[in-house]
C-alpha cells in the first residue's frame, strides 16, 4: 500500500511538473499560426523641446512603416499598433514615458529613444521588464552594454568614421588636420572620439584641437588658429546649425576649398546646405544611410514619405523606418507577441534587406551593415567617390 | 490604489522631487529675492552622490550629507557677495553661478587630470555625465525603496517651511519682503536674514538635486541648464509665491499635468499651455492664492443657504 501511494504520488508530481513544459509548447506552436490581433508596439521620440529637430521624422518614418506593414499583411491577421510617446527631450519624460508603454500599454517592443543620454537613464527599465528596445538614433557609447534587451539599428560613430576617414585619405592624400568640435553635446563629443580614434589609427597627425559650445555663433578664434597652421583637412563634429556658421566662416577667413571639411554625424541633416548655401559645397560626412542608395526598397521610401509628408526623409527617418521593419520581421519569425521571443529572434537577425542594406546583429546587438560617404555636391548630398 | 501607484510611480517621483526644488525657490522668493541658483546647487548635489556613488564605496546616505554640507558651504561665501545685489542684479549673478557650475561639471576631468598621477581618469565625463547602475527598485511598504527617501525629505522640508512660516523667522522674511527699509528701520538685521533663507534654499536644492540622481540615473550637464532653472521658478510662479503651500501645488500640476495629459496626444503641449495661461491670468497670485481657498467655503455656504431656503419653502407649503 505504501508503495503503491508512493508510486502515484511520485507520477502525480512528475505530470504536474511536466505540466507547465506542456503547456507552454503547446501555446508556443499555436501562437506561430494564429498570430493575430493587436501588436502593441511604443515608440518614444523626443518630439518637443532640444533634440525635436530629430523626433518628428522619426514618428513620420515609423507611422508610414507601420502602415505599410499593416496593409502588406506581412504579419498576417495580426497587425501593429504603435504607440507614439513624446519624451520633450529629457530623461524625466523619458522614463515616464518608458514607464507607461510598459506597465499600461503592455508593449512588446519600444522603439528609440531619440537621445543617448535619455536612454541611459529609461532602458534598463525595459531591460528589467524584459521588453526588447530597439534604438534608432543612438550613436553614443554604452548603450547595448545596458542589458540583452537593448538593441540599435543605428549605426555608432566608431563604426562610421574610420571608413569616412579612409575614404577621404585615399581621395585627397591628408597627413595633418585640425580637429572643431562641440564638447558639450554628447552627439558630437562621441563624434570627436570616433575621429580621433580613427585618425590616431591611421596615422594622421592631429595639429590643433579646438572645442566649442552649443548654439555659439561666432568661431572665428579657433578658425583663426586653425588657418595658421595650415591644416590639409579640418575634422568638424557640430550639430547642423554650428556646422553651417563653421563653413561659412571658415571660407570668410580664407581657408581654401582645397581643405576639405569633414564632419561626423550632426552633418546628416538638410539643414547644412540650405543654412550654409555655397560654403556647404564639398563638405564630407559618414553616414549610415543615403538618400540615393539602390538598397531593396528605398526608393520606394523616399517616394512614399515625400508624398505622405511633403519632405525628403533624413538618416533619422530612414533608421526610423528600418527599425519598424527590423521589430515586424523578429515577431514574424518568432510567430509569437511574447517580448522574450520577439528578443531572441531579432537576435538572430542577419542579412536582412532593409532601406539601410543588408542589415544583421552581431552578438553584441549592434547593427552590422555598410555605411556610406557623401558629399554635398550643388546643396545636395551624393555618393563621395 | 496599488496599480494606480505603481504604474505612476516615476511621475510620482519627479513631483515630488520637484516640490522639493520649489519649496529651495520659495523660501528666497519669500524674502523678496530672485534667486536663480538652484539649478546650480541641484547640480552640485547631483554630482556629488554620483561621484562617491561611482568613485567611492561610501553609502549613498553619507553622500547624501555631503551633498547637502558642499550645498551649505557654497552659499555661504556666494551669497555673501551675490546678495548685495538687488532684484534683477541678483537674478544674473545667481544664474552665472548655474552657468559656472554647468562649465565645470563639463571641463571638471581637465582640472582632475592636473592633479592627478592618471591623466586619463574619467570622473565628471564631460557631456556624457554619470551613469548610475540600475537596480530594480524593492517594494516596502507599498512603495519603492527609492521612493521612499525623497518623499520623507518632502515632508520635511515641508514642515520646516510650514513651521518657519508661522515662526517669528517666517514674519520677519516676510516683513524683509514687503519693505526692506521699514524692515531695517525695525531693527532687523536684513543682511543676516537674507543669507539665512539663501543657504536655506540652497540647501533644500541640493539635497533634491542628491536624491534626484538615482532615479534619473544620469547625471550630465546638460540636466540643470538655464531652463532647468526657470522650471523651478515656474513651480513658484504658478503656485504662488507667498505661501508654502504655493510651490508644492504648483510643482504637482506642473510635472503631473503633461503626463496626465499624455492621451491628446499632439495636442497636449497646446492644452498644457492653455492651463498654464489661464491660471497665470485668472490667479495672478497662484494656486495658492487665499481667494482660491474660500471658493470652497463660499460655495458651501452657497449651497447651505439653498438648501436652508428650499427647507423653508417645504415647510411654506
Amino acid at each position: 500500500m505504501k508503495t503503491r501511494s508512493f508510486l502515484f504520488l511520485t507520477i502525480l508530481m512528475v505530470l504536474f511538473g511536466a505540466y507547465p513544459v506542456f503547456d507552454s509548447s503547446v501555446a508556443n506552436a499555436a501562437q506561430t499560426n494564429t498570430l493575430s490581433g493587436e501588436i502593441p508596439i511604443g515608440a518614444v521620440w523626443s518630439l518637443t523641446g532640444d533634440a525635436a529637430v530629430y523626433g518628428p521624422s522619426q514618428k513620420n518614418a515609423s507611422e508610414l512603416a507601420a502602415e505599410q506593414i499593416n496593409k502588406s499583411g506581412m504579419l498576417g491577421a495580426a497587425k501593429i499598433k504603435l504607440i507614439t510617446e513624446d519624451d520633450r527631450s529629457t530623461k524625466e519624460g523619458a522614463i515616464t514615458a518608458f514607464d507607461k508603454l510598459i506597465k499600461e500599454y503592455k508593449v512588446v517592443a519600444i522603439l528609440g529613444p531619440t537621445l543617448s543620454n535619455s536612454a541611459k537613464a529609461a532602458d534598463p527599465i525595459a531591460q528589467a521588464a524584459k521588453v526588447p528596445v530597439l534604438a534608432v538614433s543612438n550613436t553614443a557609447g554604452g548603450i547595448v552594454e545596458m542589458g540583452d534587451f537593448i538593441f540599435r539599428d543605428s549605426l555608432p560613430e566608431m563604426l562610421v568614421q574610420p571608413n569616412t576617414i579612409k575614404q577621404t585619405k585615399n581621395k585627397f592624400g591628408y597627413k595633418k588636420v585640425a580637429i572643431l568640435y562641440g564638447n558639450d553635446d554628447v552627439f558630437t563629443k562621441g563624434g570627436y572620439d570616433a575621429f580621433k580614434k580613427a585618425l590616431d589609427d591611421q596615422g594622421i597627425k592631429i595639429l590643433a584641437t579646438e572645442t566649442f559650445n552649443k548654439k555659439d555663433s561666432d568661431f572665428s578664434a579657433q578658425l583663426t588658429k586653425i588657418k595658421g597652421l595650415k591644416p590639409d583637412a579640418i575634422i568638424v563634429s557640430a550639430l547642423a546649425e554650428e556646422a553651417a556658421s563653421i563653413m561659412s566662416q571658415a571660407r570668410q577667413l580664407g581657408i581654401p576649398a582645397s581643405v576639405p571639411i569633414i564632419g561626423g554625424n550632426g552633418f546628416n541633416s538638410p539643414k547644412l546646405a540650405q543654412l550654409a548655401g555655397p560654403a556647404a559645397e564639398g563638405a564630407i560626412t559618414g553616414a549610415a544611410w543615403l538618400i540615393t542608395n539602390d538598397t531593396p526598397g528605398n526608393k520606394a521610401f523616399v517616394e512614399a514619405y515625400h508624398k505622405k509628408y511633403g519632405a525628403n526623409p533624413d538618416q533619422f527617418a530612414a533608421q526610423a523606418y528600418a527599425g519598424v521593419y527590423i521589430l515586424a520581421d523578429a515577431i514574424k519569425t518568432a510567430g509569437s507577441s511574447n517580448p522574450v521571443a520577439i528578443r531572441d529572434a531579432m537576435a538572430k537577425i542577419k542579412n536582412l534587406d532593409t532601406v539601410l542594406g543588408k542589415f544583421s546583429f552581431d552578438s553584441r546587438r549592434e547593427p552590422v551593415h555598410a555605411p556610406v560617404v557623401q558629399i554635398i555636391k550643388n546643396g545636395q548630398f551624393v555618393l563621395f567617390k | 490604489m496599488f496599480e494606480f501607484l505603481s504604474n505612476n510611480i516615476s511621475t510620482i517621483n519627479f513631483v515630488l522631487i520637484n516640490i522639493s526644488l520649489g519649496l529651495s525657490i520659495y523660501i528666497t522668493l519669500a524674502t523678496g529675492l530672485l534667486s536663480l541658483a538652484n539649478a546650480g546647487f541641484m547640480a552640485i548635489g547631483a554630482y556629488t552622490v554620483a561621484i562617491i556613488q561611482t568613485q567611492t564605496h561610501i553609502p549613498f546616505s553619507f553622500g547624501f550629507v555631503m551633498a547637502i554640507a558642499l550645498g551649505v558651504t557654497l552659499a555661504l561665501p556666494i551669497g555673501i557677495v551675490a546678495l548685495g545685489l538687488r532684484d534683477i542684479y541678483l537674478a544674473i549673478a545667481t544664474l552665472g553661478f548655474g552657468e559656472i557650475v554647468r562649465i565645470i561639471a563639463l571641463n571638471g576631468d581637465k582640472v582632475v587630470r592636473l592633479f592627478s598621477t592618471n591623466k586619463d581618469v574619467i570622473v565628471f565625463n564631460g557631456a556624457e555625465g554619470i551613469t548610475l547602475a540600475y537596480k530594480t527598485p524593492t517594494i516596502i511598504f507599498g512603495l519603492p525603496d527609492t521612493t521612499w527617501p525623497i518623499l520623507i525629505y518632502c515632508l520635511v522640508a515641508i514642515y520646516i517651511l510650514a513651521t518657519l512660516h508661522n515662526s517669528r523667522y517666517g514674519r520677519i522674511l516676510a516683513s524683509i519682503r514687503q519693505d526692506e527699509t521699514a524692515a531695517s528701520t525695525l531693527g532687523i538685521n536684513v543682511a543676516r536674514y537674507k543669507l539665512f533663507a539663501f543657504v536655506l534654499g540652497s540647501a533644500i536644492a541640493a539635497g533634491a538635486g542628491a536624491l534626484g540622481a538615482p532615479i534619473v540615473r544620469v547625471v550630465d550637464p546638460h540636466n540643470y541648464v538655464f531652463s532647468r532653472g526657470v522650471d523651478i521658478l515656474a513651480y513658484a510662479v504658478l503656485g504662488g509665491m507667498t505661501h508654502w503651500v504655493g510651490p508644492i501645488l504648483g510643482a504637482t500640476v506642473l510635472t503631473s499635468l503633461p503626463e496626465a495629459l499624455r492621451f491628446l496626444k499632439d495636442q497636449r503641449d497646446i492644452v498644457n499651455g492653455l492651463i498654464i495661461m489661464l491660471s497665470i491670468i485668472y490667479l495672478p497670485a497662484g494656486l495658492a492664492d487665499p481667494r482660491v481657498w474660500t471658493i470652497p467655503r463660499k460655495l458651501f455656504a452657497l449651497l447651505g443657504s439653498m438648501r436652508s431656503s428650499a427647507r423653508n419653502d417645504s415647510k411654506g407649503l
